[in-house]
């Protein structure tokens, strides 16, 4: 039988149009489902997010504030059955980390100890081993805030991963912890780097108030020009006039017109502001 | 079973093999874009979360921005919407307001609200516009991004490109001046031009939702609302489905042929070799981005245009059926308009995914697809009159379609659910449920009826908006 046979006798029909309608009704009862489940899970989770929160912020209080031992709270009664479970460590782990986004000096020391000793450290670590790169992305972001230097290495390692926002995150993270030598491999790197990474570079610059920008000046060596490029917006945006001498150099041997016009812009921006200094 | 009864002919069953192939191609289409639109989405979001857009606040390397804003008698509300312009997140920006020779006192309202006093400023008329009666600058320094053009009326498209003609920054942002923007949406929108891989980003869009009946304050959007009034509310559920299963699967196959008019990004230098805005379609947001793509693959330059999926502009649906059919007959209008301009471009490999893809879409299922369904009704009244009918099958055909638009909308509830969550009361998700019944039969016939109204104004040689009126977001508090 042909297929316009088949068409003709439309047998096909009914079932097709019946199985398709049953089909529709049937995802969609399944999405609406869906969606309720969904919204009654996240109302749940906030519901116990908010319960969480509190508890914690009785713990942080009495670490932070109190001196209470990591020893002591992990046998307090109140708080024992809280660390195995697996979702207050999360939202722990996020309430210390956001906390010492607003500590400097002692008590970010103690929430830093507190992150250590409760072992929120090792998901951290553990983080950065997942096969995902958004949970590698927050593992990185995690150690950075801490300031966990033996994760530099590891970090550095994934700032050359291809994937555009882990790479931006390691080395973001990178910059926090080893300053300028959080990026001084970007010299031999092969690919270009777009500005939104170059901007990220800089800002992270910025944000952590690197002082230290010994080495910067050897991006500016780098075969790869947007590299040189990003060593000359680093230089303009820190204003850093010690570097004067190696952007006149670069006038000089610039691989291209563009690099060779950003280099006089950047001379003329460092002199105006040596001038006024 | 056969389709019909005895007297049935070949004729009326390739009819019917047509209409039935017709409906499974339409929706396989919709249910493919929306599966890569999900995919899409979810990874945008995942990318998103670790995104930090204060980088593009703190730094001078952010690409540097001029907003144009066409007015047209918007005295009652234009001196709001040019503060909350005057007041987003962003920095490297300037804001171009073209008074299109308004009859009622916006300009009015302009000079004395922001102080101020014309300029000796040369208008260079790289495209050619209506005459510019005046260049207006602030003397408050707090309002120094503000440039505002009085000119004589030539409608939307002439008064974007005296903008363009303006504007000093190598990005221009098109908008339209009563819609509300989210405050990051300079942001959003002007990070894709810094992430070019050796391709020039040429324009950039999000997406546009429907802010009837929410709450407005200070020109920002405080609180999100759905429509008790059935014809915006399934605007609503409409725009979902359009920007988030439809657009962003689009963006993704870098095949988006509409950037919508109220909030979008382009690069100036190839807006203006591109010839600018058409002042003789009233399609002009679409006719753009299809001529700049045209440039771009006829110069064989690498490009690409970006879409964000952020609700980045908030706009108002019209509530009123008359207002309604004005808007969507000029939207086929302008339909009709840029394909016929671009003809060359259908099914032409020369243009790619876009001449083989886009284009024949946008024909068949956009500008085709109410002439094909007007057809076929009269075509099944003329079976029911003859008694060529079969009910059984005929429901059966009827029950299909209409499971199928409301599943789709179930799949854009879903779609929202799972990314922006903009609509978290129970009360309001079961309005748009409730819309997504009531769509097929109530609203969708009188898109179909408005289109074909387009198609007849096209004919008839119509020109023009037509006077479009707004009712003005109501501050439900």
């Amino acid at each position: 039988m042909n297929i316009w046979e088949l068409y003709k006798n439309s047998n096909w029909v009914e079932p097709f149009l019946m199985g398709s309608i049953c089909l529709f009704v049937g995802i969609s009862a399944v999405l609406y489902l869906l969606i309720i489940e969904s919204r009654n899970r996240k109302i749940k989770q906030e519901k116990l997010r908010n319960d969480y929160e509190q508890i914690i912020v009785e713990l942080m209080y009495s670490v932070v504030f109190m001196d209470t031992p990591f020893s002591s709270v992990k046998e307090d009664p109140n708080y024992v059955m809280f660390f195995k479970n697996a979702y207050f460590r999360e939202v722990l782990n996020e309430s210390v980390i956001n906390l010492h986004k607003n500590y400097d000096g002692v008590y970010a020391l103690k929430l830093e100890q507190f992150y250590k000793e409760s072992e929120l450290i090792n998901s951290s670590f553990k983080k950065l081993k997942n096969h995902k790169w958004e949970v590698k992305c927050k593992g990185i972001t995690e150690l950075a805030e801490m300031n966990i230097t033996d994760a530099s290495d590891k970090i550095i390692s994934l700032s050359k991963s291809k994937n555009k926002v882990l790479k931006i995150t390691a080395i973001n993270a990178a910059i926090r912890l080893e300053g300028i030598n959080g990026i001084i491999h970007l010299t031999e790197h092969p690919y270009p780097i777009d500005d939104w990474t170059q901007l990220n570079i800089i800002n992270a610059f910025k944000k952590h108030d690197i002082g230290d920008t010994q080495g910067v000046e050897y991006l500016l060596e780098s075969k790869n020009t947007t590299v040189v490029a990003l060593g000359l917006k680093l230089i303009k945006e820190l204003k850093l006039t010690q570097k004067l001498h190696h952007v006149e150099q670069l006038t000089e041997r610039a691989p291209n017109i563009l690099i060779q016009y950003e280099a006089q812009s950047v001379l003329k921006a460092l002199t105006v502001n040596l001038i006024s200094e | 079973m056969t389709f019909f009864n005895s007297e049935t002919t070949w004729f009326l069953d390739v009819y019917i093999l047509l209409i039935l192939g017709y409906a499974i191609l339409i929706m396989s289409s919709y249910l493919i874009l929306a599966y890569l639109s999900t995919k899409a989405l979810r990874s945008y979001l995942k990318k998103n979360s670790f995104v930090d857009y204060e980088v593009l606040l703190t730094s001078e390397f952010a690409p540097k921005l001029s907003l144009i804003a066409p007015a047209y008698n918007e005295g009652f509300t234009i001196e709001e919407n040019v503060k909350s312009l005057l007041s987003l997140n962003y920095n490297n920006y300037q804001v171009i307001v073209v008074n299109d020779g308004s009859k009622d006192n916006s300009m009015e309202i302009l000079i004395n609200t922001y102080n101020l006093v014309l300029t000796e400023l040369k208008y260079d008329s790289k495209i050619e516009t209506k005459k510019v009666r005046g260049i207006y600058i602030s003397q408050n320094a707090a309002f120094k991004k503000l440039i505002v053009v009085d000119k004589e009326n030539g409608g939307k498209a002439d008064a974007l490109n005296v903008g363009l003609n303006i504007a000093q920054n190598p990005y221009v942002v098109c908008i339209d001046v009563d819609c509300i923007l989210d405050k990051d949406s300079l942001l959003k929108l002007a990070k894709p031009f810094l992430e070019s891989h050796g391709k020039r980003i040429i324009a950039t869009g999000g997406v546009v939702r429907i802010a009837n009946q929410c709450v407005i304050r200070n020109g920002r959007l405080v609180e999100v609302h759905i429509p008790d009034v059935m014809l915006p509310r399934i605007q609503v559920l409409e725009y979902l489905r359009a920007f988030l299963l439809g657009r962003m699967a689009w963006g993704r196959l870098d095949g988006l042929l509409l950037i919508s008019g109220a909030f979008g990004a382009f690069d100036k230098e190839i807006a203006l070799l591109s010839g600018g805005y058409d002042t003789k379609t009233v399609g002009e947001d679409m006719e753009l981005v299809v001529r700049m793509r045209r440039y771009m693959v006829e110069n064989k330059l690498p490009y690409s245009v970006s879409y964000i999926p952020d609700p980045l502009c908030w706009t108002e649906a019209p509530e009123d059926f008359k207002i309604f059919k004005k808007q969507r007959s000029r939207w086929m209008r302008g339909t009709i308009e840029t394909l016929t301009i671009h003809k060359k471009m259908f099914l032409n490999p020369k243009y790619k995914l876009l001449g083989i893809v886009s284009i024949p879409y946008w024909t068949f299922f956009e500008f085709l697809a109410p002439a094909i369904e007007f057809i076929g009704l009269l075509i099944t009244l003329i079976f029911i009159f003859f008694g060529f009918i079969n009910w059984h099958f005929f429901l059966l055909l009827v029950l299909f379609v209409y499971t199928f638009a409301v599943f789709f909308s179930v799949i854009a509830l879903f779609s929202e659910e799972y990314t922006y969550h903009k609509y978290p009361k129970q009360a309001d998700f079961f309005k748009l449920l409730l819309a997504a019944f009531i769509e097929p039969l109530y609203f969708h016939p009188l898109t179909v009826y408005a289109a074909l109204v387009g198609y007849k104004e096209k004919v008839m040689g119509t020109k023009g908006w037509g006077e479009m009126t707004r009712k003005g977001f109501t501050k439900k508090e």
